[in-house]
């Protein structure tokens, strides 16, 4: 068997040697049996003449050869191949379609597949990815489903002392901004904490130096860094002899103990690590770290689940959960690394799919519908081949061999197509919007496209296959009226079904435009225009005490009003579009008097709402009056007002028994990403609490405010030319070793709260405009056929005295009732299919009467032009299609 | 006149099937190209077995392609290139295979063949 595959392999890939071959080795035969019957006394010429004669036809022998050698199957497909494309190549109008089709349809899913590969197939870049997991729990009987995927210091020290299936380790949710600083370079990076065993877990091992031993990882151990590889490329040169040089991080000094190795990247992608060194209470008693596991030798994770499940539930904050939800359950599970990193993204991509994979279904049954038109037409030609003795397995595998070849090129162009599509689709995609590596497109992504490719052509060549195999030797009368109703009737179907899919794309776009057109208008609170931002860390022990942290304030915000053409300056812990503090706060009075309720806090500097241009209310906002020693005063924002305090006036009144509220201001829009409730819009208004910076005056909580959020410095400005680098040399001036992340247009910052939204979108944008225009592109070729096909019955109805616009009718009827149930079946289609849209809609309901008014619409639109074929009837001559009959 | 000596030899027409198994005895004997192979079975047959030209090739690429075979190019008797084939060890395998068979099968039928009535 080897051996044959070795053998035909060898052949078909040296074919020409082996044809030379075959030619010199026959030649040589015939000279040597030549010479042999010259020699027993026979004239050259009858010797010549004998040889060739006994050896047979040169030709079959060959032929015998090659078919001895398995090469005969390739030589009828290669016949058949060229055969096709003769005929393809004799209707460049049918061929061109199919290709344009194909080509877009396979082009979109190639682009899309390469996406869902990264995200949803390739592994993470580490050893045995699927050994590593990290924490989910279930709840069940909870009205709105919680995700807990967080636990405290003292769930962790449980996990890190009772489960013996994993290796655990646990990191802090995410990074923060941090100021490095090494001599006299200073840079502004991402910080994230990691205990002891966090890269042994991720299995990467340090280039240069170690990773955290456990006794540095403890409350209160020493300050231990390790750098990622960039950072120590390029601030520190790439020198072996960094391990035990100290760096300034944080405001203090820290130690490297080692270097990550080129390229590595952990679930949270800091340039510089530190131990965790976890407290049993978590950051801020809260559940802020983020477990990651690897499975040991030998144990499974049915095991770790258990394991896992039984160490939670012994902490106070399980119990706690269980006291104060009786009657629901709380489950621990581990889930796979690779499931957790793409938890978010899945759906939208998932979704992105399956739009994808209608337009393939909607491209074959539109090519299936222009060949079955394509072999009505051939129907002459068939019968005749089929007279003449043709088989009706040659004759169809003729029909497939059209398919392949059109398959083949569709999906090379479509190749094309989706590197293109790729190249726009990663352009339009933010920064760090994949969690892992890049998208390109891999063999997995070819081989995807191969198989598509294929698909296609079983699907659209099926109907046609079987349409043929109902032409027999009597069905040769070609261009009879009545020939092909049974076709048209299929083909009906079939574009009705595509119209079916197309709406369902439509409104599923639709719905989302509508969602991203109310976020994107939702009116910000606030005069973005104008406005520059820059982010600095101040997570800096020498900024854990109140009286440096209002210095820096001061004495930077005066320097920056100085600035020319800056009109105002402020501070802010957070700006709009981004999250906020969440803190808990009593109310004082009002409807629910005595209460600690959590919300959005934000401390800003006195000019803040006169920088953003936030309307005031009612009441004042902050002077610089308010300061460290004077009455605690508080801000709160309309919504605030409305939900705690009704009608009446929360100004004069208290919070948490003596912070008095001293005005109110215009809601502002807020970020709401990473919410626990995955119900919730992208963009929320929500209450707020505006604090005075000057009267935070606890250097704990300014530790953690800090630990999280990095400040905004916000200057508002008619002419921002130069104010960023002023703004830079401002703050150096009132700290040297200060660094800022950036400086941003408030307007851009929006833009790119949104840009997750508008890029799914505008994608499903596509996509639908994609389905339309075959849709109306199946329409328009039925009813083209149509009038070709009825043309003699056209002529005599019109003989018999009907006019030419009641013949339309009668023709365009075909088009239109197959668009109309086509829409029809679409709308039962989308009552059943958009429900599971819900959870991305905001503001939007699921049947959204403008949204399907308008799906209706553009059909009717588009039917109507893809009938426009009709318009050739008022030109057929009744007399001239009479005589033809 | 033109096929004199064939004629004069009378060589019987092969037996459907032995084909393979003659060119595999040919080849095993020593190395040969084509028209060799023919050669070599017309000698060792006693002039007896002519093979029909235009099956030798084809037969002998089917060896090739079975692997029972091998070929390499090299110079033959009057320096021209050609086409040498050469038994492998499946090809070696398959010849015991098929002679024991043919043996089986030529001393069954001689002893059919010899019978007498008395031994009936």
């Amino acid at each position: 068997m080897l051996a044959r595959l070795r053998s035909l392999v060898g052949s078909l890939a040296q074919r020409r040697t082996f044809e030379a071959d075959l030619d010199e080795e026959l030649g040589a035969h015939i000279e040597q049996y030549t010479r042999d019957l010259i020699g027993s006394g026979m004239s050259p010429e009858d010797a010549h003449r004998q040889a060739r004669l006994e050896l047979g036809g040169l030709n079959t022998v060959k032929d015998e050869c090659r078919e001895a050698r398995g090469l005969g199957a390739f030589d009828a497909f290669q016949r058949e191949c060229r055969y096709a494309a003769r005929q393809l190549r004799r209707s460049p109008g049918f061929a061109g379609t199919v290709v344009l089709t194909l080509a877009l349809s396979i082009g979109a899913n190639t682009a899309i597949f390469s996406l869902v590969n990264t995200l949803l197939l390739e592994a993470l870049p580490y050893a045995q990815p699927e050994r590593i997991g990290t924490l989910y729990a279930r709840t069940s009987g909870l009205e709105s489903a919680e995700a807990r995927r967080t636990v405290d210091g003292e769930q962790w020290e449980h996990v890190r002392d009772e489960v013996s299936s994993v290796v655990p380790a646990v990191a802090t949710t995410g990074t923060s901004g941090a100021n490095i600083r090494a001599g006299s370079v200073v840079r502004y990076v991402r910080a994230g904490r990691v205990s002891a065993r966090y890269f042994d877990v991720l299995a990467l091992h340090p280039v240069v130096g170690r990773t955290f031993a456990p006794d540095e990882d403890v409350p209160n151990g020493p300050n231990v860094a390790m750098l990622s590889h960039a950072l120590w490329q390029n601030m520190l040169g790439g020198r072996t002899d960094v391990v035990g040089q100290s760096v300034m991080l944080k405001g203090e000094p820290y130690t490297v103990v080692g270097v990550l190795p080129e390229g590595a990247t952990t679930p949270l992608e800091a340039d510089v690590y530190t131990a965790l060194q976890p407290n049993r209470d978590g950051d801020g008693r809260a559940a802020n770290f983020r477990l990651v596991m690897r499975l040991r030798d030998g144990a499974t994770w049915q095991q770790a689940d258990a394991e896992l499940h039984r160490a939670l539930s012994a902490s106070s904050r399980f119990q706690n959960f269980a006291r104060e939800n009786p009657g629901t359950q709380l489950n621990y599970h581990a889930v796979p690394l690779q499931q957790a990193a793409t938890d978010t993204l899945r759906p939208q991509v998932l979704a992105l799919m399956i739009a994808a994979g209608l337009i393939v279904l909607i491209a074959c049954a539109n090519i299936a519908g222009l060949s079955l038109v394509r072999m009505l037409r051939r129907t002459r030609e068939i019968t005749i081949r089929l007279a003449l003795g043709a088989s009706r397995w040659q004759i169809q595998r003729q029909l497939w061999v059209e398919h392949l070849l059109l398959a083949a090129a569709g999906g090379m162009v479509g190749l094309g197509v989706g590197a293109l599509a790729l190249r726009g689709l990663l352009q339009l995609l933010p920064e760090r919007f994949l969690p892992v590596a890049t998208v390109t497109l891999d063999g997995r992504v070819l081989g995807f496209t191969l198989l598509l490719s294929l698909m296609t052509c079983v699907l659209s060549g099926v109907l046609p296959a079987v349409a043929m195999g109902g032409v027999s030797l009597r069905s040769s009368a070609p261009g009879r009226g009545v020939i092909g109703g049974g076709h048209i009737r299929l083909r009906q179907m079939l574009i009705g079904g595509e119209v079916a899919l197309t709406v369902v794309l439509l409104a599923a776009a639709g719905l989302l435009v509508r969602t991203l057109i109310g976020l994107q208008t939702m009116p910000p609170g606030f005069n973005p225009a104008g406005v520059i931002t820059a982010k600095v860390s101040l997570d800096d022990v020498r900024y854990h005490d109140p009286g440096a942290f209002r210095r820096l304030l001061t004495e930077s915000l005066s320097a920056m009003s100085r600035i020319p053409g800056v009109q105002s300056a402020a501070v802010a812990l957070t700006l709009p579009y981004e999250r906020a503090v969440f803190n808990g706060v009593k109310l004082g009075s009002g409807k629910e008097a005595g209460r600690t309720i959590s919300t959005n806090h934000v401390y800003v500097t006195p000019r803040y709402f006169e920088t953003m241009q936030i309307a005031v209310l009612e009441g004042r906002v902050f002077t610089d009056a308010d300061g460290p020693d004077d009455q605690p005063v508080t801000i709160v924002n309309r919504s605030f007002a409305r939900k705690f305090f009704g009608e009446e006036s929360p100004v004069g009144r208290y919070l948490d028994d003596k912070v008095l509220i001293v005005g109110i201001v215009a809601d502002t829009v807020l970020s709401a990403e990473g919410r626990l409730n995955p119900g919730t819009a992208p963009l929320t208004r929500e209450e707020m609490v505006y604090v005075p910076a000057a009267q935070v005056t606890d250097s704990k909580m300014l530790a953690l405010a800090h630990g999280f959020f990095q400040p905004s410095w916000i200057v508002r400005t008619a002419a921002p030319a130069g104010v960023p680098a002023q703004m830079q040399r401002v703050l150096s001036n009132a700290d040297p070793q200060l660094a800022m992340s950036g400086v941003f247009e408030m307007s851009d910052l929006m833009a790119l709260a949104l840009a997750r939204q508008r890029v799914a979108v505008a994608l499903l944008a596509v996509m639908s405009a994609l389905a339309l225009l075959l849709s109306a592109v199946g329409i328009f070729a039925l009813v083209a056929s149509v009038v070709a096909q009825r043309t003699r019955e056209i002529g005599i109805l019109m003989a018999l005295g009907s006019t030419v616009p009641q013949t339309m009718v009668r023709v365009g009827r075909a088009g239109v009732i197959t668009s109309g149930v086509g829409l029809l079946l679409g709308l039962i289609l989308c009552a059943v299919v958009l429900p599971a849209m819900r959870s991305v809609l905001y503001g939007v309901g699921v049947y959204d009467l403008p949204t399907m008014l308008a799906v209706v619409l553009t059909l009717v639109a588009v039917t109507l032009l893809a009938t426009t074929p009709i318009l050739r009837i008022a030109r057929i001559d009744p007399v001239k299609a009479l005589r033809e009959e | 006149m033109t096929r004199s000596r064939i004629d004069a030899d009378k060589p019987a027409s092969l037996l459907p099937g032995t084909l393979d198994m003659l060119i595999l005895k040919a080849v095993s004997l020593a190395p040969l190209h084509g028209y060799g192979v023919l050669l070599r079975i017309r000698q060792i047959s006693g002039n007896a077995l002519d093979i029909p030209q235009g099956s030798l090739y084809p037969a002998l690429h089917r060896l090739d392609h079975q692997g029972l075979i091998a070929t390499e190019w090299g110079q033959s008797e009057n320096n021209r290139r050609a086409k040498y084939y050469t038994l492998t060890a499946a090809g070696r395998r398959r010849l015991r295979d098929e002679a024991a068979g043919w043996t089986r099968l030529a001393t069954a039928i001689d002893a059919a063949m010899r019978a007498t009535s008395e031994e009936v």
